[in-house]
């Protein structure tokens, strides 16, 4: 089991640590530095205990292409901080269980649930809202195809099948009708849109192609 | 009597129109009530009782009170401290943030006497069972008919009676109930998540005794409502009251928990069925026992008979109160579940007389546009070929067949009112006080004054969703479109005129020998102006007029049919739908694109109740034990089928609702199905797994 | 939530230190604590982020196949070697939940994750799993409970994975205070006879550090059916793991185990002793007889005892037909 590094080698190897933290999630550890009350306790803790957060603290989200500073609690989910703190309020609060969907962001890329992840575990990585997929005031080509098809009604839910849609395109650019339906069979629609949302992803899959 | 021009005239209208507030929604710019973040604004939360049967002795919320970021806490919102049904509101607080919001509602302590409950409608009808109201009975028994029954059902050569069962449903919403309520002064602001805005103003100002012209309530966007939002919540009180202690806005949205439990359902029902006819399927009788239960809230009615014309029949109901959550309107009220019942039992007599279960049906169904759209349907799921199919034929595990069901409902609707105004840069905009549910109204809205004054949809900035423009009327009942759309019309066909004065003022001609086409304003002598043009000769005095509804823009009764192809697998229990044609009345379509999105919604809505969706409570404590999405099952993409929507026009009939009517027969197009695919009739909704054993397992 | 301190540990002494006094809870994906914390179950006083840690990632090729407990199901069902050589592995994740949750949702949090049971996942009963005194499911709803092993709780394990890995002959590596140790998975786990609060053996300071399987042999055969109601978003209501070692056409030996049907992942010994010698084209209905006897149906899922008999003889027959990638 030579990948397995015993502990010595890895509290040495903290350096490099650091850098994988910040690819990985604990973004507070990084942030404690950013003056709160709280950093006395932090730095003396760090001595003896691993880093720990143990009440409100400033973290640094990098949330579509922007670096946000907000304080949270090591409650806090990475939902409430969009909605409740940052007022991005596209990522819609639904079943706050993982059930739904309606949450759906990328982090670095990849389909996520808002409401079942940490604010503070996000650390560096980049957060995608469906706010951040095209510029203010305009719509990436998978939105545009969700208007053009009428792959939504009430709305709700839209944009986490934007979202979700969105992370299938990146990953398997030729979905088949399929793929398409199990890319978005995490994401609950009330008013039964689902044919249409099927129809916008493939048109967006081919033009995207073309 | 106001009338449309001719369909093949329409230029916006009857066409395919994305709707207007895509762009928003799909960017996550749209703000629902959910998403209202006023400065200040507070997160408010319920404390809900857990018990189903309870009188509050006392409340002591010092603890909650005393929390760090606690800015209010009511103790009083319960109207008489005698609680039915768990899930009842009883408490509430507003903090800074909803995780201190949460951490002050564990802190209150309840002093509880809880009583004897009864949560289903097997146990509510027991002569012995407790009594949900202590000043009467729990079942309340009433009687239809028309006809000689018993001289019907001598006229019959077969007889057949069965028995069937469906679940509570709970609508479900993806936003749920809820509020933010904001004061100015004396003045109350409140976005609510409703179906009727001028509904919640005036359920508001007397539940707040306050003068209703000092309530505003706006919904601009809305995640969903299927009839459960149709009424002031008191929610909605709660927030005003806790936004008046804090002296700060306050958002109160119901938790999924809390949206199942307390703001409505289709009631469930149990009935028995008596269908006579000749033995080439002519009806000779029908008669049915019925029960259903609403929960606290009555309404557990079943609309038998269903669609069909029968010589003589019965209806004995009995309302059955329980401690459960009281039923609301949802999409068709009783329908769903009158139709799930008679639909089989027709089935039932066909094929036990050895006739075509269409035939049978057209013989009896005396809706001359459904027969034209059974035809149409029987065509495009290739009926002719499938009934030579005996039910439960199919060879291996896996069995596929076909089973169809119709529809009809009232809609109609009246009295909205518009207001429009154009101004002088050429703009137009038009204020009505009904609201989008994601229906599309507010892009139906758009189309119609657009297509009156020979614009681009575009052009049109159609405001809807506050109580402060002109009165209209809930959107329930698919009431919505044929109330609004002539209302929309006639204000436009009113600016319009008055446009055309000025503008005939100008040019010295006669107004009437104006018109408006594409953008520009035609006169007679072959004179165009481009639209901006002419408005500009209003100069100060833009033109603000208001309209409303007028008699033959919109009509009524909404017939419809559909066939579902169903696969079951034997072995597991497993229906999975593969294909629904839905043949939908839809009068003058305002807009194809959106038409088609609520036929889909509603066959897929159908599905749901038919395989998957059911409250499920526990008897012994009284509570519903799934009261999320996890366990509460609303149907997801891996069981969507292909859906086949045949939008049957007949613009004579003017502007008619389709909300409702395709979620109507689905069910019961599944269940015959079903039976045709496997020869065991299921009777007893939702149709899941463990059902679909154990009756293949009694057969 | 109830407010907890969330610890970065540096390392697995940190790990076994922040969790010694058992008042803390490891967060991997989160997918299943997260829901926890926020009905108010047992609240831990401090959450410990175990993602820090790299040498619980990645998938990585010895003999066998050495999984880190932060793989997730995604990575699980994607890679390559699990696909073709653990086919009933890759089949197990992929069936886990949603594409968001399997993003998220790690291996050890699938093996390590507490019941579903509706009456344990709401803080409105006291159940025997939260130290109460009764087990609501008995007398109460329980369409989706245990068919064997219940008693005196009748929650049944929800992991997917787990059956599958059993099946495939997993062992785990755990790290504690005092060091570490290995355990085949199919001792990992124990029924409320043998403890009503906890599903595995884990001490309370311990940590699976890696999934450990043997290696892959030619002449074994692998699959995972699981069944649930709801195609999109559901747990198990029955699932099947089997892998046979096959001479031919004939089953030498091999194990089977059922998932969502017992409060630990359910092996049948019988099932395979009735395969054993004989070719499995075969034997499939004695085995899928043998699997189910002695199953003790509640009120309300009596047909799991159906259903979990006919997914075991899919399973056997998919086997027996050869699937090409079912090796």
């Amino acid at each position: 089991m030579n990948e397995h590094k015993n502990d010595n080698e890895e509290a040495q190897s903290a350096v490099s640590r650091r850098g994988f933290l910040k690819g990985i999630g604990g973004g507070f550890i990084g942030s404690a530095a950013v003056g709160t009350g709280l950093l006395g306790e932090q730095a003396a803790a760090a001595v003896t205990g691993p880093p720990t957060m143990s009440g409100p603290q400033r973290i640094t989200l990098h949330i579509n292409g922007t670096q946000r500073q907000l304080d949270v609690e090591p409650r806090t989910t990475l939902l409430e901080a969009l909605r409740d703190r940052l007022q991005l309020t596209g990522s819609k609060e639904v079943c706050d269980r993982g059930q739904c969907g309606a949450c759906t962001v990328l982090i670095d890329g990849v389909a996520v649930l808002a409401c079942m992840t940490l604010a503070a575990d996000v650390g560096q990585r980049e957060v995608t809202t469906v706010e951040g997929l095209a510029p203010e005031g305009q719509m990436n080509d998978l939105q545009q195809a969700f208007v053009a098809q009428d792959a939504l009604m009430c709305g709700f839910c839209t944009p986490g099948f934007v979202m979700a849609g969105e992370a299938l395109l990146r990953t398997n650019p030729t979905p088949t009708a399929g793929e398409i339906r199990m890319g978005v069979s995490g994401n609950v629609c009330r008013c039964g849109t689902y044919p249409k949302v099927f129809e916008a992803i493939e048109v967006t899959a081919k033009k995207r192609r073309s | 009597m106001a009338s449309w021009k001719p369909y093949d005239e329409m230029k916006v209208m009857g066409q395919r129109q994305p709707r207007l507030d895509g762009p928003e929604k799909v960017t996550g710019r749209a703000r629902y009530t959910y998403d209202q973040r006023p400065p200040g604004m507070l997160y408010g939360v319920l404390l809900t009782s857990p018990h189903a049967a309870a009188r509050v002795v006392a409340i002591d919320a010092d603890r909650a009170r005393a929390l760090p970021g606690v800015r209010a806490v009511l103790t009083d919102i319960h109207p008489t401290g005698n609680v039915r049904f768990a899930g009842e509101y009883v408490a509430a607080v507003a903090a800074v943030n909803k995780q201190v919001a949460l951490d002050a509602v564990a802190l209150i302590e309840v002093n509880w006497q809880t009583r004897a409950h009864v949560v289903t409608l097997w146990e509510a009808i027991d002569e012995d069972a407790p009594r949900v109201f202590a000043d009467k009975d729990n079942v309340t028994e009433s009687e239809r008919g028309d006809g000689d029954v018993d001289a019907g059902f001598s006229q019959a050569e077969t007889i057949v009676e069965a028995e069937f069962f469906t679940q509570v449903q709970t609508h479900s919403p993806l936003e749920t109930h809820g509020s933010v309520a904001a004061w100015d002064g004396d003045e109350l602001t409140v976005w609510d998540s409703t179906q009727a805005v001028h509904g919640v103003r005036e359920g508001l100002a007397k539940a707040l005794e306050m003068p209703a012209n000092k309530v505003r309530v706006i919904c601009h966007h809305m995640g969903g409502g299927f009839g459960a939002k149709l009424g002031p919540g008191a929610y909605s009180v709660i927030a005003a009251k806790l936004a008046r202690q804090a002296g700060a806005p306050v958002q109160l949205m119901l938790s999924r928990k809390d949206q199942h439990l307390s703001v409505g359902n289709r009631p469930d029902s149990w009935q028995q069925l008596k269908l006579g006819a000749t033995k080439d399927g002519q009806f000779t009788a029908f008669e049915c026992t019925t029960w259903g239960s609403g929960g606290i809230g009555g309404r557990g009615g079943v609309s038998q008979p269903y669609v069909y014309s029968f010589p003589a029949w019965k209806q004995q109901h009995h309302d059955v109160a329980t401690n459960t959550g009281g039923a609301r309107a949802f999409r068709a009220p009783g329908r769903p579940q009158a139709c799930f019942a008679m639909e089989q039992i027709i089935d039932e007599m066909a094929w036990k007389l050895g006739l075509d279960p269409l035939d049978v049906r057209l013989r009896n169904d005396g809706n001359e546009t459904r027969h034209e759209q059974w035809r149409i349907g029987a065509e495009r799921i290739d009926w002719p070929r499938w009934r030579r199919r005996e039910p439960g034929a199919g060879a291996g595990p896996i069995k596929r067949g076909v089973g169809m069901g119709a529809s009809i409902w009232f809609t109609g609707g009246r009295g909205t009112k518009a207001q429009m105004d154009i101004l002088s840069d050429g703009t137009v905009e038009v204020r009505c006080g009904t609201q989008d549910l994601g229906t599309g109204t507010r892009t139906l809205v758009a189309a119609v004054a657009a297509e009156e004054l020979g614009l681009p949809i575009a052009a049109i900035n159609a405001r809807i969703g506050d109580s402060d423009f002109p009165y209209s009327g809930g959107s329930g009942g698919s009431t919505t479109a044929p109330s609004v759309a002539p209302a929309i019309k006639n204000t436009a066909e009113k600016a319009k005129a008055e446009l055309a004065i000025v503008v005939a003022r100008h040019l010295g001609v006669a107004a009437d020998t104006l018109s408006f086409v594409d953008g520009t304003v035609r006169v007679a002598s072959g004179q165009t102006l481009s639209w901006r043009e002419a408005c500009a000769m209003l100069g100060a005095n833009a033109v603000s007029v208001q309209g409303e509804w007028q008699e033959g823009l919109s009509g009524s009764n909404v017939a419809g049919c559909q066939f579902a192809e169903v696969e079951v697998d034997t072995e597991t229990g497993r229906i999975s739908v593969i294909k629904v044609v839905a043949v939908a009345d839809c009068g003058l379509i305002v807009d194809r694109l959106t038409t088609e999105s609520q036929v889909n919604g509603a066959v897929i809505q159908g599905i749901s109740y038919a395989l998957l969706e059911e409250r499920i409570m526990d008897s012994e404590t009284g509570r519903m034990v799934n009261a999320d999405f996890e366990n509460y099952k609303v149907l997801g993409a891996l069981e969507t089928p292909e859906i086949d929507v045949i939008l049957y026009d007949q613009p004579e009939r003017g502007v008619i609702g389709i909300g409702e009517p395709p979620t109507i027969p689905t069910s019961a197009a599944v269940a015959n199905a079903v039976y045709h695919a496997i020869g065991v009739r299921l009777r007893d909704l939702p149709m899941t797994p463990d059902k679909v054993l154990r009756a293949l397992e009694g057969a | 939530m109830v407010p907890f301190d969330l610890v970065s540990p540096r390392n697995l002494r940190d790990v076994a230190e922040s969790l010694a006094d058992g008042r803390g809870e490891i967060l991997a994906g989160g997918t299943d604590l997260l829901d926890r914390l926020k009905e108010r179950i047992d609240p831990p006083a401090r959450v410990v982020n175990i993602k820090s840690l790299k040498e619980l990632y990645g998938i990585t090729e010895d003999s066998g196949l050495s999984l880190g407990p932060l793989t997730t199901m995604t990575e699980v069902a994607g890679n390559d070697r699990v696909r073709h050589q653990y086919p009933a592995l890759a089949e197990a994740a992929l069936s886990v939940a949603t594409p968001q949750l399997r993003n998220m949702a790690t291996l050890g949090g699938n093996l390590c994750q507490r019941p579903r049971c509706w009456y344990f996942r709401s803080n409105d009963y006291p159940c025997l799993k939260k130290g109460g005194s009764v087990c609501y499911a008995v007398t109460g709803r329980n369409k989706y409970h245990a068919i064997f092993g219940g008693g005196p709780s009748y929650i049944v394990h929800p992991s997917d994975t787990a059956p599958a890995l059993i099946a495939l002959g997993a062992q785990l590596e755990i790290h504690g205070a005092t060091g570490k140790r290995m355990l085949p998975l199919h001792d990992f786990f124990q029924g409320p006879r043998e403890n009503l609060l906890h599903e595995n053996r884990l001490q309370r300071d311990e940590l699976i550090t890696r999934v450990q399987l043997p290696p892959a042999k030619e002449s074994t055969r692998s699959t995972f059916l699981k069944f649930r109601e709801k195609q999109s978003l559901d747990f198990a209501i029955s699932s099947v793991a089997v892998a046979l070692d096959m001479d031919g056409d004939t089953v030498r030996d091999g194990r089977i185990v059922l998932g969502g049907v017992a409060p630990v992942p359910w092996s049948v010994p019988a099932a395979v002793q009735q395969l054993q010698g004989r070719r499995l084209g075969s034997a499939i209905d004695d085995a899928a007889e043998a699997a189910v006897e002695g199953a003790r149906p509640l009120d309300e899922n009596g047909f799991k005892v159906t259903l979990t008999r006919n997914l075991l003889r899919r399973a056997l027959q998919q086997l027996a037909q050869g699937k090409a990638d079912a090796r």
